[in-house]
C-alpha cells in the first residue's frame, strides 16, 4: 500500500488524510509541538514530530519533512495548501529525494510563482491580461522611470509586489502625484515581506469581481477545466466566502474562461490541481490575474457542484492516471454551492484572532451540508499559524436553496471556549447584496467600512431578557456544580464557600 | 440567589430560586427578571444549558463559554451575546461599564509582529482609532486605542516582533 506524508496541518491534512484513505493509501501525518494531540495527527495512520511551533521551525523545514518521508516510508508528498504548497525548492527537493511531488513539477511552481512571468506566459497563450507593467520594475528603477511607465498604463493603478500574495507589497494609486510614496511603501513591504523589493503596475479596474477556474492536468496531456468559483466577498485581500456558479457569468462567458485557462495551463506545461484567477469587469470581459499552482482552500464547492473528487485525482495524477472525467461533468454545474471560512477571529473587534481551548463544537448536518474542520473539541488554537477552525459548504438545487440552507447551518454551527466568525457570516447572509449575488470584490470592505465599528449581533429586547436569565442560570449552575464537584479534596470546603456567598447574596 | 447581569450595556437584577430537587443537573426554577416573575426549566447540556418556558412553551439551546472577568459568551442560534454576572466584584469602583479613564496601556493581544505604526507620541487620538498594526496568525490586527486622547509613548518600531502581553502604546 502505497503511503502519502501530509506536509501540511489543520482542515486540509484533514482532508487529504480522507481522500488517502478513501483510495486505500496509508497516510503519514506530521506535527510541532503545539499539534501533538491535533485531530490531523489523531487521524493519520502514524505522524512524525518536525519541531517547535514556529512554522519557520517545523511545517517550513524541506529537510525535516524529506527525512521523514523516508523514515516512514512514504512515496508521495501531498503538501496540502500555504507552508511549503507554492515553493519550487520543496517540488525539487522532494523529487531528488525519489519522492513523488502531489502537483507541478518545480518547473511549472516557478513560473507561474512570479506574478510577471505567470503574466507573460498568458499574454503568450493569447490570454487576455490586466493592462500593466511587461517586465517587473527593479529595485534600481528610478522615480521618473516608474512615473513613465505608470502614464503609459493609466490611473488609478495598483502598485504589486512581484512576489507579493494575499493583499501584501500591495498600493492602490490614483494619482501620478501619490505614485512615488506609494512604490517606496510598496518595496519596502515587499523586501521585508518577501525578501525581494521588485514590483510592476498594474490597471486597477473598476469595481471587478474575482471569479477563478479550478483545473485538474494529468501526464499525459489533458487538461480539463471545471465551472467557476466566485470568489468577490473579500476582507482586505483575503477571500471570506466562496460559491459555484457565479451569478454573473452566461454560458458563453463561462466557456470562454474554461478554455483560456486551460490554455495558459497547457502553456505552462502544467500538471496536477491549480487554479486560474480572473478579474471580470462589469461587461463581462475577463482578465488573467494570477495562477495558484495548488490546490484552494475553496476547492469544496467545486466538489459539490461537479461530483468530482479534486484531492482524490490529484493524488491518482500523481500515481500517473488518466484523467477519464468527461468535460461536460466538470464544465456543468449541478445546483449551487457556498462555503464560509470560520475562523477563531472576534468579529466585532475588527476580527481580532481568538486564540484558545475548544471545549466543544456543536457541527451542523443534514441535507447538503458538508464540514471540513481541522479542529476538535479539547484542542488549544495555537497562535503560530492561521485560526483556521472549519470550511463550512452547502448545496442547494439553487442559490436561494442554498442561502436558506447556509442560514441555517450557521445557526446550528457553536463552538465552546473561542469566538468565531459565525456571527458575522449570520449577518452577511441577510444583506440585500449577497442575497441577490450582487457584488464584487470592493464590496465588503466598503460596507464593513461604513459599520463603523456597529456590533455583528443586533440583538433584540427579548434576546436580551433571554441572555440576562441565561446568564444568571449559567452562574447559578457555576456555583452549584463548583459546590458539589466531587474528587478535589476540596468539596466541604467549596460548599462552605457557596453557601457563605449564598447567604450573602440572598435578599 | 440574586445576580446583576449586564447585557448590551444595562445593568439587570436576576434572581434565581431553585424549585423542589433542583440541582447542577437541572431543573425547575423561579426567575425574577427587574421583578417581573417566571418559571423555566433548565438543563445541563453538552454545549451548555437546554432552557424551556412553561408558560408559552418557548424552548432556547444555549451554548456556554465562561471567559475572564466573570464574563459568559451566550450564542443561541441566531445570535451571540455576551453578559458579565455580577461584574462590580471584579472591578473597582460601581456598576455599569467601566469608563476608560486614566493612562491606557495598549499591549499585544498575541505573539507576533508589528507591521506598521500609524501614530507618534504627541498625536492626539479618538477612541477607536488604529494605533499599531501587528501581523498575527497570518493576519494583520489592527490594534485599536481604547479612549480618546493623546499618544504619550509607543514602545516597539516596525518590524520588531513582540510577545504577548508586550506594551505597544501608551495613551493618555
Amino acid at each position: 500500500m502505497p503511503r502519502v506524508l501530509i506536509a501540511n496541518r489543520g482542515e486540509i491534512a484533514v482532508r487529504v488524510i480522507r481522500a488517502c484513505r478513501e483510495l486505500g493509501l496509508g497516510a503519514v501525518a506530521v506535527y510541532s509541538d503545539c499539534d501533538r494531540n491535533a485531530l490531523h495527527v489523531r487521524l493519520a495512520d502514524e505522524a512524525h514530530y518536525l519541531g517547535p511551533s514556529p512554522a519557520a521551525q517545523s511545517y517550513l523545514r524541506i529537510d525535516a519533512l524529506v527525512d521523514v518521508a523516508r523514515k516512514s516510508g512514504a512515496s508521495l508528498v501531498h503538501p496540502g495548501y500555504g507552508f511549503l504548497a507554492e515553493n519550487a525548492a520543496f517540488a525539487a527537493a522532494c523529487r531528488d529525494a525519489g519522492l513523488t511531488f502531489v502537483g507541478p513539477r518545480p518547473e511549472a511552481i516557478a513560473l507561474m510563482g512570479s506574478k510577471t512571468a505567470a503574466r507573460e506566459a498568458a499574454v503568450k497563450a493569447g490570454v487576455p491580461v490586466v493592462p500593466g507593467t511587461a517586465a517587473p520594475l527593479p529595485s534600481t528603477a528610478g522615480d521618473a522611470a516608474v512615473l513613465a511607465e505608470a502614464e503609459r498604463i493609466g490611473f488609478p493603478l495598483l502598485v504589486k509586489a512581484v512576489a507579493g500574495g494575499g493583499g501584501k507589497g500591495m498600493r492602490t494609486v490614483a494619482t501620478s502625484a501619490a505614485l512615488a510614496a506609494a512604490v517606496r511603501a510598496a518595496r519596502s513591504e515587499a523586501q521585508s515581506s518577501f525578501g525581494d523589493a521588485a514590483i510592476y503596475l498594474e490597471r486597477k479596474l473598476v469595481e471587478p469581481r474575482h471569479i477563478e477556474i479550478q483545473l485538474l492536468a494529468d501526464e499525459h496531456g489533458t487538461v480539463l477545466p471545471f465551472v467557476e468559483r466566485e470568489c468577490s466577498i473579500q476582507r482586505r485581500h483575503q477571500k471570506v466566502v466562496e460559491e459555484s456558479p457565479s451569478t454573473a457569468l452566461d454560458p458563453a462567458t463561462r466557456r470562454a474562461m474554461a478554455e483560456a485557462a486551460a490554455k495558459v495551463a497547457r502553456a505552462a506545461g502544467y500538471t496536477n490541481a491549480g487554479t486560474i484567477e480572473f478579474l471580470v469587469d462589469r461587461d463581462n470581459r475577463f482578465y488573467f490575474l494570477e495562477m495558484n499552482t495548488r490546490l484552494q482552500v475553496e476547492h469544496p464547492v467545486t466538489e459539490l457542484v461537479t461530483g468530482i473528487d479534486l484531492v482524490q485525482w490529484q493524488l491518482r495524477i500523481a500515481q500517473g492516471a488518466r484523467l477519464d472525467v468527461t468535460p461536460e461533468q466538470a464544465l456543468t454545474p449541478r445546483g449551487h454551492a457556498i462555503e464560509c471560512r470560520i475562523y477563531a477571529e472576534d468579529p466585532d473587534e475588527g476580527f481580532m484572532p481568538s486564540p484558545g481551548l475548544v471545549r466543544a463544537i456543536a457541527v451542523p448536518g443534514g441535507p447538503g451540508v458538508r464540514d471540513d474542520r481541522g479542529v476538535a473539541p479539547g484542542f488549544e488554537i495555537p497562535v503560530f499559524y492561521d485560526s483556521m477552525i472549519a470550511k463550512l459548504a452547502v448545496w442547494g438545487a439553487t442559490r436561494a436553496e442554498a442561502v436558506g440552507r447556509l442560514t441555517r447551518a450557521l445557526n446550528e454551527y457553536r463552538v465552546i471556549g473561542v469566538k468565531t466568525t459565525v456571527p458575522f457570516f449570520q449577518w452577511l447572509v441577510r444583506q440585500p447584496e449577497f442575497e441577490a449575488g450582487r457584488f464584487d470584490t470592493t464590496y465588503l470592505d466598503r460596507v464593513l467600512a461604513g459599520r463603523n465599528g456597529r456590533p455583528f449581533v443586533e440583538p433584540t429586547a427579548a434576546d436580551q431578557d433571554e441572555a440576562a436569565i441565561a446568564a444568571a442560570l449559567a452562574a447559578w449552575f457555576r456555583a452549584h456544580r463548583a459546590a458539589a464537584g466531587p474528587g478535589d479534596g476540596n468539596g466541604g470546603q467549596a460548599w462552605r464557600r457557596a453557601s457563605r456567598t449564598e447567604a450573602l447574596r440572598s435578599s | 440567589m440574586t445576580f446583576e447581569v449586564e447585557v448590551s450595556g444595562r445593568t439587570r437584577t436576576v434572581s434565581i430560586e431553585g424549585v423542589g430537587a433542583a440541582g447542577p443537573e437541572g431543573g425547575q426554577f423561579r426567575v425574577t427578571l427587574d421583578g417581573v416573575c417566571q418559571d423555566v426549566h433548565a438543563r445541563a447540556t453538552d454545549l451548555g444549558l437546554f432552557l424551556t418556558h412553561p408558560a408559552d412553551g418557548r424552548s432556547v439551546d444555549l451554548a456556554l463559554t465562561e471567559r475572564v472577568g466573570a464574563e459568559w459568551l451566550l450564542k443561541f442560534p441566531h445570535v451571540t451575546l455576551s453578559a458579565v454576572v455580577d461584574g462590580r466584584r471584579f472591578r473597582r469602583g460601581g456598576g455599569g461599564p467601566a469608563p476608560v479613564a486614566g493612562e491606557q496601556r495598549v499591549t499585544a493581544p498575541m505573539p507576533g509582529r508589528v507591521v506598521r505604526i500609524l501614530v507618534k507620541p504627541g498625536d492626539a487620538v479618538t477612541v477607536r482609532q488604529g494605533l499599531v498594526v501587528i501581523e498575527a496568525m497570518k493576519m494583520e490586527n489592527e490594534l485599536a486605542s481604547p479612549k480618546a486622547g493623546r499618544v504619550k509613548e509607543v514602545a516597539v518600531t516596525e518590524g520588531m516582533s513582540v510577545e504577548s502581553g508586550r506594551l505597544l502604546v501608551v495613551v493618555e
